[in-house]
């Protein structure tokens, strides 16, 4: 996910060109990566709520999408599959007939799994009507991905900011309108079956050519890039400036997590502590992308390290926030 | 309610036990073109230090000293990428099928490595035969003094840009 951003930001700064293949290939690692992420998500889920059962057959049937991964890329997870101008192996035609047997499999037993969870009252009343939050808050806290999704709002930058081979394969956003855990467990599982069916398609209409680009031409010098792609949390923004040496000069991600946490204090407002970490689970979050924030200050040469609690304070200071959130 | 009970252990019972004993028994095998820990032959070595130019996470270090070039490997910061064993022109580094790399001696994830260098007689930097040189893909990544020859920004070894 956030190599596929870097790797388009740069390529925007230096207007490289990818061959079609190369753009196919990124939307099937980027699909396998949101079905894997999603069914992981599912049992961790399951998992927080007390239902083992979920766990483990969402993990069981994540597993062989994992060993594609490694067949196709090298590794389980981090895939390595970007380089700046296209990508570094080809997904041989050999692989393409168990590619799709595994994907059918996946999709038959996620929707098994589905059918068998969608009427257990256990299970629906830790999920239905907890963890609300409605579609306005879910606008003014800028929500993301499939957090924002299961509120009823259609935002997904696979539609609205099309990149690699979105604009030809096209996507449906699944929008659920429960506003509720319930349908976050909705909306992934239906964002699992239609990464199954891109990557079918990406398999069909992948045209034969170069994965990689030209790239003999050095990139120039201070030039900015923005790219922003949709990971399975949300949206990940990479902004770039490259610099002398092949090297970035300044660089910027910004994952979707932070923005989902603000969400957190509506969500969770008059629930049971028992469904704080379920209504915190929900979204998915990744904490390693929130933790802190350090500035430099480039004329004195200061390093200044800010702590939750004056991160909070200059929050509130811009936003004229007095309360405690 | 009971309905979907049913439908669950239904689900669980035709699918009984996946998981395997390993690490008591044997785990299984990884996939043809694994990105494994890294197997540097320094034999095949030139030491034009390519590895250390495309490695993201830097760590191959690559320096002279005297009428040597000094190479490490510190493969606990690895994050099996395998960019150096692509760009490497000699096909010194390989990517082993190995990732039980977990070890309570950092050493044992440590690989250094002394390659003796013809030295220039002009300017006294080291360097390999001329022919060897003509390979070298990549710009040499050096500590103080950047040897500035050739430049291939990202790989593709084998061609090089005309400097």
């Amino acid at each position: 996910m956030h190599s596929t951003a870097y790797c388009q930001a740069v390529e925007k700064a230096a207007e490289i060109e990818v061959p079609a293949r190369g753009r196919f290939i990124r939307v099937i690692c980027l699909e396998l990566e949101r079905i894997q992420s999603h069914l992981l998500w599912l049992g961790i889920a399951g998992h927080i709520i007390g239902f083992d059962t979920v766990l483990m057959q969402a993990w069981r049937i994540r597993e062989p999408v994992m060993w594609l991964c490694e067949k196709i890329t090298g590794n389980r997870k981090l895939l390595g599959m970007n380089l700046v101008g296209g990508v570094r192996r080809d997904v041989p035609r050999g692989i393409h007939d168990e590619l799709l047997e595994v994907l059918a499999r996946v999709e038959k037993e996620s929707t098994a799994v589905l059918a068998a969870i969608a009427g257990d009252i256990t299970l629906k009343a830790r999920c239905e009507k907890v963890g609300v939050i409605s579609p306005e808050e879910s606008i003014a806290f800028a929500l993301l991905g499939p957090t924002a999704r299961a509120s009823g709002i259609s935002i997904d930058i696979r539609v609205d900011h099309p990149y690699a081979a979105y604009p030809e394969l096209g996507c449906e956003v699944m929008v659920e309108q429960g506003c509720d855990i319930w349908s976050r467990v909705l909306v992934r599982l239906r964002e699992t079956l239609e990464a199954i069916r891109l990557v079918r398609d990406a398999l069909r209409m992948m045209p034969d050519g170069p994965i990689m680009a030209d790239m003999r031409q050095p990139i120039p010098p201070g030039r900015i890039g923005l790219s922003s792609v949709e990971a399975p949390r949300g949206e990940t923004h990479h902004f770039v400036i490259t610099g002398e040496e092949q090297r970035p000069y300044r660089w910027k991600a910004r994952a979707p997590t932070f923005q989902n946490l603000q969400g957190i204090p509506v969500m969770v407002a008059g629930e049971y502590i028992a469904d704080v970490p379920i209504g915190l689970g929900s979204m998915d979050p990744c904490f390693s992308c929130t933790e802190r924030l350090e500035t430099i200050d480039v004329r004195s040469g200061e390093v200044r390290t800010w702590s939750r609690e004056e991160l909070q304070a200059l929050y509130r200071l811009r936003h004229g926030l007095k309360e405690p959130l | 309610m009971l309905k979907s009970k049913f439908k669950e252990a239904r689900i669980c019972f035709s699918n009984l036990r996946v998981t395997l004993p390993y690490p008591f028994g044997p785990g299984s095998e990884v996939a043809e073109g694994f990105r494994g820990k890294i197997d540097v032959d320094a034999s095949r070595c030139i030491g034009c230090g390519g590895c250390a130019n495309v490695c993201p996470s830097r760590l191959i270090r690559c320096h002279d000293e005297g009428d040597q070039t000094h190479m490490e490997f510190i493969l606990d910061r690895c994050t099996y990428c395998g960019r150096c064993a692509e760009v490497c022109p000699e096909g010194a580094i390989t990517m082993t099928l190995l990732f039980e790399s977990a070890t309570d001696d950092k050493t044992d994830l440590y690989i250094e490595q002394q390659l003796y260098m013809l030295t220039c007689k002009r300017c006294g930097r080291c360097f390999e035969t001329e022919n060897a040189i003509d390979r070298i893909p990549t710009r040499r990544m050096r500590k103080g003094r950047n040897y500035v020859g050739s430049s291939m920004p990202h790989g593709a070894p084998g061609e090089r840009e005309a400097s």
